[in-house]
């Protein structure tokens, strides 16, 4: 995986709940080179840190302990950030340029809230692009977790792809009962599991495993979340599009966990993502000889309104 | 930067990527300006984009004018000003 077309830096965004097995995962990645010339930003909320001491294969690291960066340490990973993408423009030779930066958040973070931090800062947005959002689901601890933690179940919303770990401690009925829950929760997350960051195969968990009971843990999550599927048509009008969706984001952003899909326009194939109020800047995908099926199809998970009322306000304004 | 205004002529909103060209680019400011007045209808605001200064410029019912940078930044001054947030799902 090299940079991306417009030649931004890709970030990986590694979260999960405290003790979820991040590291872990992320060793055994380093180890395997799944990422290629990686740099990798170690966050731990303690003062003392251990995660670096357990992450000696990456080649190139920096720890930045004593402060979660979602909130308190946003100055710390800002200046990071800025320094990868400062020395990275320094050399000329492209072959020794970094590639990834890993980025593994504390066990307290929010993806979302970093995910803001880059967007809406003026020079990163155009260096980093964030593409995806890993979360670690540990499969015994997950159930408590979600059904005490908000911010368990933030972590889980922000999600692309979700690992369970420590399945082999957990009975195959309670992880079918999770990956059901974990569903509920993200519906458009790809689920996966990995032993000690080797991947495992996920049993394909029968239709009828209901997800856990999860009680209110905030007045406004009274609706269940839902997907819902968008269709631009072939010749989307992004103009229109875009108007209708920041309105939306604006007035419902809290209820709108994630916007995602291609859109075709006169620019190229643009990548929307969002994540709660945050919109990733669009990334162009490289051109394809044959139309991609799931183009101009729009993803929009969320709770508080229905299929219908998405296309029905949506087409109120591309009319 | 807009010496007219202050705006830093800088990277662009999220909204503004789906034009290649220049001309793609101004087409689509004033087919932006003419999706949100026709969602603003009723509201007594109107929304202006000339093409050469950049941003929208709001025009209050009372003739109040400000300007602001992209779309995500007109939604808010819509709010602060009516006094109530403009819901496309409650149109």
């Amino acid at each position: 995986m090299t940079s991306t077309p417009e030649g931004r830096l890709r970030l990986t965004l590694l979260g999960g709940f405290l003790g979820s097995g991040k590291t872990t995962w992320l060793r055994h990645q380093l180890h395997e080179k799944a990422f290629g010339r990686v740099h990798v930003i170690v966050n731990e909320a303690a003062d003392v840190p251990v995660d670096d001491a357990l992450l000696g294969a990456a080649d190139h690291m920096t720890l930045l302990a004593g402060g979660c960066v979602c909130c308190k340490g946003q100055q710390d990973l800002l200046n990071v950030l800025l320094d990868l993408c400062d020395d990275r423009s320094g050399l000329a030779d492209r072959s020794t340029r970094i590639e990834n930066i890993v980025l593994e958040t504390s066990g307290l973070a929010d993806p979302a809230a970093i995910l803001q931090l880059i967007q809406s800062h003026p020079i990163l947005v155009r260096q980093i692009v964030v593409t995806q959002t890993i979360v670690i689901v540990d499969a015994v601890h997950a159930k408590a977790q979600l059904q005490q933690e908000a911010l368990g179940r933030r972590q889980i919303e922000a999600a692309d792809r979700l690992i369970l770990t420590k399945t082999d401690s957990a009975t195959a009925q309670d992880t079918a009962q999770l990956c059901a829950s974990l569903e509920a929760i993200a519906p458009g997350a790809i689920q996966t599991a990995a032993i000690f960051g080797s991947p495992l195969v996920l049993q394909e968990s029968a239709p009828d495993v209901l997800p856990f009971a999860m009680p209110d843990l905030s007045d406004s999550d009274m609706h269940p979340i839902i997907a819902c599927q968008l269709n631009l048509g072939d010749k989307p009008d992004w103009t229109a599009f875009t108007v209708w969706l920041s309105a939306l984001l604006h007035a419902r952003g809290d209820q709108i966990v994630r916007v995602k899909g291609v859109v075709g326009t006169p620019a190229g194939r643009l990548l929307l993502q969002t994540v709660r109020r945050t919109v990733q800047s669009p990334e162009i995908l490289p051109d394809t000889v044959t139309p991609v099926e799931s183009d101009n199809t729009i993803a929009v998970i969320g709770r508080g309104f229905t299929q219908d009322q998405l296309s029905d306000s949506l087409a109120h304004f591309s009319a | 930067m807009c010496s007219a205004c202050g705006y830093p002529a800088a990277p662009g909103h999220w909204t503004e990527a789906g034009a290649a060209t220049p001309h793609d680019r101004l087409r689509d400011r004033f087919r932006r300006v003419q999706v949100v007045q026709k969602a603003l209808n009723g509201s007594g605001i109107k929304v202006h984009d000339g093409g050469i200064i950049p941003g929208i410029q709001v025009i209050l019912a009372g003739g109040a004018q400000t300007i602001v940078p992209d779309l995500e930044a007109l939604w808010g001054e819509i709010e602060k000003r009516s006094g109530r947030i403009f819901d496309p799902l409650a149109l």
